[in-house]
């Protein structure tokens, strides 16, 4: 993240995250590297979270999307 | 040279019909003979004259987003029809393929977006397309599993580039896919700079993973005499490019290599020749090389491929009608049972 704001750690602010299925799931780099299975919940967070190098929108559409379909019960 | 020699051939006037076909148009451009137009018709004759030349192999050089754009399947159906030999190309070329091979998609977009916003969204652009992030990813995860498989049969043996091309496209099942059917056809497909793709990222996704198993080896080097022989085999041989780089550089290469040269040249290309780059140099400098032949049947096309050549490949194939056949100079050498080396 820009600056030194402290944010929440998830998947999908990780600097290891890439897509898989957008907005929820996210396809793990290291967790691949290490022979984990890389699809990985992108509200979720690891030991692992490095800081991603540019923002991006993942965190806050997953949010609104667990967010909508929590109201929708 | 006298002066009424100069005079011989007045430009006819271009006449549009409401009921034209392309190649109507493409022989209208030829009577005017002028410019881009000029050009263009003489373009298709050359491929035309290419397709009849009973001795001649075709080779496809490729550079630049042409699946993207849109002219994936023209390319899977010149190889179904036999109307291209050999296809040299970019490793990116083929990742587009493989891309919508596992179920991705190149979507239309705008050049005038905002391009912070698409980063945000993951969204990549090549001009006025857009590829979702997650559709590489895809690729990344299938294809890694594939470098394992083809690591494991080789067990530590290092494949060509055309060798890898077709091991992919005996895995990937999608009946529209250019290296499916470049296997399926035995066309082969080499890619010099492979390396320089998603193919070579995906090896690092692969290897980083293997711990005690087999890597895949890719050697582009294994190429050259493989490039270079079907050259040496062919009594004639002639090149599309579409673009230039590395694909166009590589195809004339091989023509010097093997003391051939190109009897027929086709090039499209947006590029100019005065910066000194290979893709904008002319095809009478690549005389001086002797990349090409002095007398050979050659023309440059300046202008936007995605226009171009399905133009070219349209009047050609009408001119050529639905009952013309084309057996490949080298598989009917091989069919008859004569080596080609």
């Amino acid at each position: 993240m820009a600056g030194n704001m402290k944010v929440d750690r998830f998947c999908g602010n990780c600097g290891s995250h890439n897509l898989y299925e957008y907005p929820l799931r996210m396809f793990c780099s290291t967790r691949f590297d290490k022979g984990k299975n890389p699809i990985v919940e992108t509200l979720w967070c690891c030991d692992d979270w490095n800081e991603v190098s540019q923002e991006c929108y993942c965190v806050r559409e997953a949010s609104r999307l667990k967010k909508r379909n929590h109201s929708r019960r | 040279m006298r002066r009424e020699d100069f005079l011989k051939n007045p430009v006819e006037h271009v006449k549009i019909g409401s009921s034209m076909t392309i190649d109507e148009l493409m022989r209208q451009f030829r009577g005017s003979g002028s410019f881009g137009a000029g050009r263009l018709a003489a373009a298709c004759d050359t491929y035309e004259k290419m397709l009849r030349d009973p001795e001649c192999t075709i080779f496809l050089a490729l550079s630049g987003a042409v699946v993207p754009a849109g002219l994936r399947t023209l390319v899977k159906d010149l190889l179904r029809s036999k109307l291209v030999d050999v296809i040299v190309c970019t490793g990116a070329s083929m990742v587009h393929d493989a891309i919508e091979a596992v179920g991705g998609r190149h979507y239309r977009g705008d050049w005038l977006v905002n391009d912070g916003e698409l980063y945000k969204y993951h969204i990549f652009r090549i001009y006025d397309i857009f590829v979702p992030e997650e559709d590489f990813v895809r690729l990344d995860y299938r294809l890694s599993g594939i470098y394992d498989e083809i690591a494991a049969d080789r067990r530590g043996g290092s494949l060509g580039s055309n060798e890898f091309a077709w091991e992919l496209g005996k895995r990937l099942k999608d009946s529209d896919s250019i290296l499916r059917v470049a296997y399926e056809e035995e066309v082969p497909i080499f890619m010099p700079a492979v390396r320089d793709s998603e193919f070579g990222f995906i090896h690092w996704l692969h290897s980083s993973q293997q711990r005690d198993k087999e890597i895949l080896l890719v050697d582009a080097f294994k190429d050259v005499p493989t490039i270079c022989g079907i050259f040496g085999a062919s009594p004639k041989n002639g090149m599309v490019v579409i673009g230039g780089g590395v694909p166009r550089n590589a195809v004339q290469s091989a023509a010097i290599a093997s003391k051939k040269g190109l009897d027929y040249a086709i090039v499209v290309t947006t590029d100019h020749p005065e910066a000194g780059g290979l893709s904008g140099s002319t095809l009478k400098e690549t005389v001086s090389w002797g990349k090409v032949k002095g007398d050979a049947d050659k023309v440059m096309v300046n202008g936007d491929a995605t226009m171009i050549f399905p133009l070219i490949t349209a009047s050609v194939i009408e001119r050529l009608g639905v009952d013309f056949k084309r057996i490949p100079y080298l598989k009917r050498v091989k069919s008859s049972g004569r080596s080609v080396d």
